[in-house]
C-alpha cells in the first residue's frame, strides 16, 4: 500500500484521542452524592456486561472512524484489481498510427480499431490522471483525456514506422519525470520488424490484434540506376517485399508517360527500360495492384536526365586516368574540355594534391587566383577512416592534406575523415584531400571506386549533388549549398549542413539559389509491409514483464498494472458506515434498555 | 409534574408548590395552612367512622359526611351536630417517620425540599388532621435505631408538642425500620393506623414483615413513600461516581445512557412496593417532595391506597 499524501498520516495521533479521553474520564468523574444508589446497582446489574461491550465497541469505533478518516485523506493506494476507481496516475499512450495500422482486415482497419479502444482506455481516465499521447511520429503530447481524444479522432495512418523498443523508451523517460506512478500502453499491430528491445522499468500493457495478420506485399526500393541519365534513358530496378510468394504485376512510368509492366516477386528485383526524356529531374513512380495495404503500393523515385560529362585528365595520374576510360568506355562520360580531372584547370576541376608537398604553394596560389575558398595543409600520416556519406562510403585513409577554409567558413564539404573535410567543392573546383592511390586511400582499388568516380565527375564537379533517399520523420543531413527545401507548393529554408525533417513521402528538390542541386526521394519505409506480427512471448523476451492483451480487454485492464487502486472511496464509505454503526450502536443500546 | 403557580394570595395554600409554601413560614403556620385549604377542598370528613355504636355529638365542621348530620337536632335547635361513635373516638394513629441520612438530601436545593423537611411538614398537617377529629396521634422517630417516641394524645394542644420534635429532628445515620415498627406494637394496644413516613431506601422484606406484623395486629397501615424528583428521574453530569451518603457505596457510570433503564427500575421498585403492600392489606403512596400537601393529604385520606 502507498499514500498519495503520507505526511497526512501524522494524523493518525487524533485516532488516539478517543481512547485518551476514554482513559482522561474513567480517571477523573465527578462524585455526586445519591441515596438510591441501590436503584443503580439494581439498574446495572443485569446490563453492566452489555454496556460494557457497547462502551468498548464505541470506543473501537470510533478510533477506526477517526483512523479510516485520516487514512483517506492520506491519499491510500494499494495495487488491487477491479477495484472501483484509481489513484492518480500517469500513463503514456502510444498509438501506432504507422504505415501498416491502414491495413483493412475484415473491412476495418487497424487503426479503427486502435482509435476505439484508446477511447475507451481514456474513458476511464479521471481528471487528476497525467495523460500522454505518443503517435509513429515520436511526438510525445501532453494533455486531458478530450484533448488527447481530439488527437486521437484527428490522427490517420501515416507513412513512417514506429520501432516499438524506441517508443517504450521514450515513453519511459517522460514517466520517469512524473512522481504519479506510471503505466504504459501500447496500441499497436505488434509487427515483427518493428519490435526491438526496451528498458521496460514501468508496468507496459500491449494491445494487439488477435485475428491473423493479412498477406500484403509492397515495393520496398526503387532504383533508377547510375545518375545522371542520358537523353536515351535507362533502367529502373525495382524490389517487392511481403509476406506472398506469388507474383504481381508492377507498372513502372517516368513522371506522367505510359508505365511499363513487369512481374515481381519477393527477393527477385525486376527493371523495366525507361527513356525518351528531355534534360531535367523527372519523378519515377512504380505500382502494385492494390491490396490489404494500400500505402505501399506505390514508391516513387527521381532521375537526373542530361548529357554525360565532357573530360579531360592527366594520363599520368594511374588510377585517375584508368577510371575515366573506363568510364568513357561505358559511356558514362565523353572526352572534351568541361571537367578536367587531376589538376586545376579552366572550367569545373578536380584537383588531386601533389605528391610533392613543395608544390603546395603553387596550387594554393593558383586556388587563391581561381576564388576557391580551400586551401591544402599540412600533411597527415596515420591511419584513418572515411565517415560513411552519399558520395563515398568507408573507406581507409592512411596519408591526407588538411582542407583549410578560408574566408566565411566552412562550405563546400563532399566527403569527411573524422570530421576533417576530405573532399571539399568550391566555385567550381572539387579538391581531394589524399592523392587516389592505394598508399594514400584504399578508394581506388574499393568496389565502390568507379560509381565515385561517376558521381564526382557527372554530379559534383558540375555543381549537382548524389541523388539521396529518406524516410518521413527521419532527419537527413543537407549539403553544405543547399538553402532551400521544394516539395510540391511547400518551400523550405534551410540551413546548409544542418538536418531536414520530411515529413510527407515525395520528391523534395534541393535548391541553391535557383539552380536544382539534387533531389530527396522521401518514402515509407519498407519493413511496414510486413505485417508479420512478433509472437506475445518474444515480446514479452524484449520487454520484460509486459502484459499482451486483445483490444477487447485492454481497456479494463487499463489503469491497473502498475498504476494502482484507489482506496479512498473505499475508506470514506467504510467511515459512513463506522458512523452509522456508532449512531446505530448509541441509539439502539437506549431503545433496548 | 407542573409546578402550581405561585400566587400566594389567592391560591389555596395546599395545592402550591411544597418548597413555595415552606418559604411562608415556620412548620406550625404551614401545616394550619395547609389542613385550612385542605379541608376546604373537602366534600366530606377525610375519615369516617366504622362503628354503628354511637358515643356523642359533635359540631359539624366542613367536609364532615351529611349522612352523619343529627337533622333532629337541626330541626329542634337549628345548629348542626354530627353523631359520633365509638370507635372513631378511640383511634389511635401513630405516625413512624425515617430521619436517616438519605432523607435530608435533595437533588435540587434551591427548588426542591429535602425529603425529611417535606416529612416534617406533611407530618404535621397529618397529626393536625387528626387531632382535629380527635384522634390520637402520636410520632415515632428513627434512624438505625429509634431516635424519639411521642405517646398519642387526643388532645389539640398535643399538636404543639408535636411540632417541638418535628422541629427538633436532626438527620440521623442509617435505616433500620424494624426496631422503630416493633416500638409501635407496644404503643398501639388496641387497633389503630399506623402511618409509615419513609424514602424506603432500607431492607424491603424486614420492613414488610414489621408492617405485615402491625396488621396482624389489626392495626390501619399506612406508607408514604417520599420520593425526591432527582431520584425518580436519573441526570447528571456525562460520567460520576454516585455515593450513598448512608453506605458511601459508589457506581460508576453515565447517566445519559442509563436514565431510561434505571426509570423502569424505578417504576418496578415502586411497583413492587405497591403490590407488596396491597397484597398485605398496606395502603401505599408514593409522593414525590415536588408534590403540592393537599394532593399527598387527599391521597393519603381520601383514596384507600395508591401509587402517585
Amino acid at each position: 500500500m502507498g499514500f498519495l499524501h503520507p505526511w497526512v498520516l501524522a494524523g493518525l495521533v487524533a485516532a488516539g484521542v478517543p481512547i485518551l479521553l476514554h482513559l482522561i474520564q474513567r480517571r477523573e468523574p465527578p462524585l455526586v452524592v445519591f441515596p438510591a444508589v441501590r436503584y443503580l446497582v439494581d439498574t446495572t446489574r443485569e446490563h453492566q456486561k452489555r454496556l460494557k461491550l457497547r462502551n468498548w465497541l464505541l470506543l473501537i469505533i470510533r478510533t477506526l472512524l477517526i483512523a479510516t478518516l485520516v487514512l483517506a485523506a492520506a491519499g491510500p493506494t494499494a495495487p488491487i484489481r477491479g477495484a472501483a476507481g484509481h489513484s492518480p496516475a500517469a500513463v503514456v499512450v502510444i498509438l501506432d498510427n504507422s504505415l501498416s495500422s491502414g491495413a483493412v482486415v475484415n473491412g476495418t482497419s487497424r487503426y479503427s480499431t486502435f482509435r476505439a479502444v484508446a477511447h475507451r482506455i481514456l474513458a476511464r481516465a479521471t481528471s487528476e490522471d497525467r495523460l500522454w499521447l505518443m503517435l509513429a511520429d515520436g511526438l510525445v503530447r501532453r494533455g486531458d483525456a478530450n484533448q488527447l481524444r481530439k488527437l486521437i479522432d484527428s490522427a490517420s495512418p501515416v507513412p513512417l514506422r514506429l520501432d516499438l523498443g524506441l517508443a517504450i523508451n521514450k515513453a519511459e523517460a517522460v514517466l520517469a519525470t512524473d512522481g504519479f506512478p506510471g503505466e504504459v500502453i501500447l496500441l499497436t499491430d505488434l509487427q515483427a520488424s518493428a519490435v526491438s528491445a526496451a528498458d521496460v522499468r514501468r508496468p507496459l500493457l500491449v494491445i494487439r490484434p488477435e485475428d491473423p495478420e493479412s498477406r500484403n506485399l509492397g515495393i520496398s526500393a526503387i532504383d533508377p540506376g547510375p545518375q545522371p541519365w542520358s537523353l536515351a534513358g535507362s533502367r529502373v530496378t525495382l524490389s517487392v517485399t511481403g509476406d506472398s510468394a506469388l507474383a504481381v504485376p508492377v507498372s513502372i512510368r517516368i513522371d506522367d508517360r505510359p508505365p511499363r509492366q513487369a512481374l515481381a516477386t519477393v527477393g527477385s528485383p525486376v527493371s523495366a527500360s525507361l527513356g525518351g526524356t528531355p534534360a531535367g529531374w523527372w519523378p519515377v513512380r512504380a505500382e502494385l495492384d492494390p491490396d490489404e495495404l494500400l500505402a505501399d503500393n506505390q514508391r516513387t523515385g527521381v532521375v537526373r536526365v542530361a548529357p554525360v560529362a565532357r573530360v579531360s585528365w592527366d594520363t599520368t595520374l594511374r588510377y585517375l586516368a584508368a577510371a575515366c576510360e573506363v568510364l568513357v568506355t561505358n559511356g558514362r562520360i565523353s572526352r572534351g574540355n568541361e571537367v578536367t580531372v587531376g589538376r586545376l584547370a579552366p572550367g569545373f576541376s578536380i584537383v588531386e594534391p601533389p605528391s610533392d608537398p613543395a608544390e603546395l604553394g603553387a596550387i594554393n596560389r593558383a586556388l587563391d587566383g581561381r576564388g576557391v575558398g580551400w586551401r591544402f595543409g599540412e600533411i597527415v600520416v596515420g591511419s584513418a577512416t572515411t565517415d560513411s556519406g552519399p558520395l563515398v562510403g568507408h573507406e581507409r585513409v592512411e596519408r591526407r592534406y588538411t582542407l583549410r577554409p578560408v574566408g566565411s567558413g566552412r562550405t563546400g564539404v563532399m566527403a569527411t575523415v573524422n570530421g576533417a573535410p576530405w573532399i571539399v567543392r568550391s566555385g567550381g573546383v572539387v579538391l581531394l584531400g589524399s592523392i587516389v592511390d592505394p598508399a594514400w586511400t584504399s578508394l581506388p582499388i574499393s568496389a565502390g571506386f568507379m560509381p565515385f568516380m561517376d558521381g564526382l565527375i557527372n554530379r559534383v564537379a558540375r555543381g549537382e549533388l548524389t541523388m539521396a533517399g529518406g524516410f518521413p520523420g527521419v532527419p537527413v543531413p543537407l549539403p553544405d549549398l543547399v538553402n532551400e527545401v521544394r516539395f510540391g507548393e511547400h518551400r523550405y529554408a534551410v540551413e546548409g549542413g544542418a538536418p531536414f525533417l520530411p515529413s510527407e513521402a515525395g520528391i523534395h528538390y534541393l535548391m541553391a539559389g535557383l539552380d536544382t542541386v539534387g533531389a530527396l526521394a522521401v518514402n515509407f519505409d519498407s519493413r511496414e509491409s510486413l505485417l508479420k506480427r512478433a509472437d506475445d512471448a518474444s515480446a514479452r523476451d524484449l520487454w520484460h514483464g509486459a502484459t499482451i492483451t486483445s483490444p477487447e480487454d485492454g481497456p479494463d485492464r487499463a489503469f491497473s498494472l502498475g498504476v494502482r487502486s484507489d482506496l479512498r472511496g473505499a475508506l470514506l464509505w467504510a467511515a459512513c458506515l463506522l458512523g452509522l454503526g456508532e449512531v446505530l450502536l448509541a441509539s439502539i443500546w437506549r431503545k433496548t434498555a | 409534574m407542573n409546578r402550581p403557580a405561585s400566587s400566594l394570595g389567592t391560591a389555596r395554600i395546599d395545592l402550591l408548590d411544597p418548597f413555595e409554601v415552606s418559604r411562608l413560614g415556620g412548620l406550625e403556620l404551614v401545616s394550619e395552612g395547609v389542613v385550612e385549604g385542605f379541608l376546604t377542598g373537602l366534600h366530606r370528613s377525610p375519615r369516617r367512622g366504622f362503628s354503628v355504636e354511637f358515643a356523642e355529638h359533635r359540631m359539624y365542621q366542613p367536609g364532615d359526611a351529611l349522612r352523619y348530620v343529627d337533622w333532629k337536632i337541626l330541626g329542634r335547635n337549628d345548629r348542626l351536630y354530627v353523631k359520633q361513635f365509638e370507635e372513631e373516638t378511640n383511634l389511635r394513629a401513630m405516625i413512624v417517620s425515617d430521619i436517616s441520612r438519605s432523607m435530608a438530601w435533595t437533588g435540587a436545593p434551591e427548588t426542591t425540599l429535602t425529603k425529611l423537611a417535606y416529612a416534617q411538614r406533611l407530618i404535621a398537617a397529618l397529626a393536625l388532621v387528626l387531632l382535629r377529629q380527635r384522634d390520637a396521634t402520636g410520632l415515632i422517630t428513627f434512624d438505625d435505631e429509634v431516635r424519639s417516641i411521642t405517646p398519642a394524645r387526643a388532645r389539640l394542644s398535643h399538636w404543639r408538642t408535636l411540632l417541638k420534635v418535628l422541629g427538633a429532628l436532626a438527620p440521623g445515620l442509617g435505616t433500620a425500620a424494624e426496631p422503630a415498627l416493633r416500638r409501635v406494637m407496644d404503643r398501639l394496644r388496641r387497633r389503630g393506623l399506623v402511618i409509615f413516613v419513609s424514602d424506603l431506601l432500607l431492607d424491603r422484606d424486614t420492613a414488610l414483615h414489621a408492617l405485615q406484623f402491625l396488621r396482624h395486629r389489626g392495626h390501619q397501615v399506612m406508607v408514604f413513600h417520599l420520593m425526591d424528583p432527582a431520584e425518580v428521574n436519573l441526570d447528571g453530569p456525562a460520567e460520576a461516581r454516585f455515593e450513598d451518603p448512608e453506605t458511601r457505596a459508589t457506581i460508576t457510570l453515565r447517566p445519559k445512557d442509563w436514565a431510561d433503564v434505571y426509570r423502569k427500575t424505578v417504576a418496578g421498585v415502586v411497583g413492587n412496593w405497591y403490590r407488596e403492600c396491597r397484597k398485605r392489606g398496606i395502603s401505599y403512596h408514593r409522593i414525590t417532595t415536588d408534590t403540592p400537601f393537599g394532593i399527598a393529604l387527599r391521597r393519603a385520606l381520601i383514596q384507600p391506597s395508591g401509587i402517585a
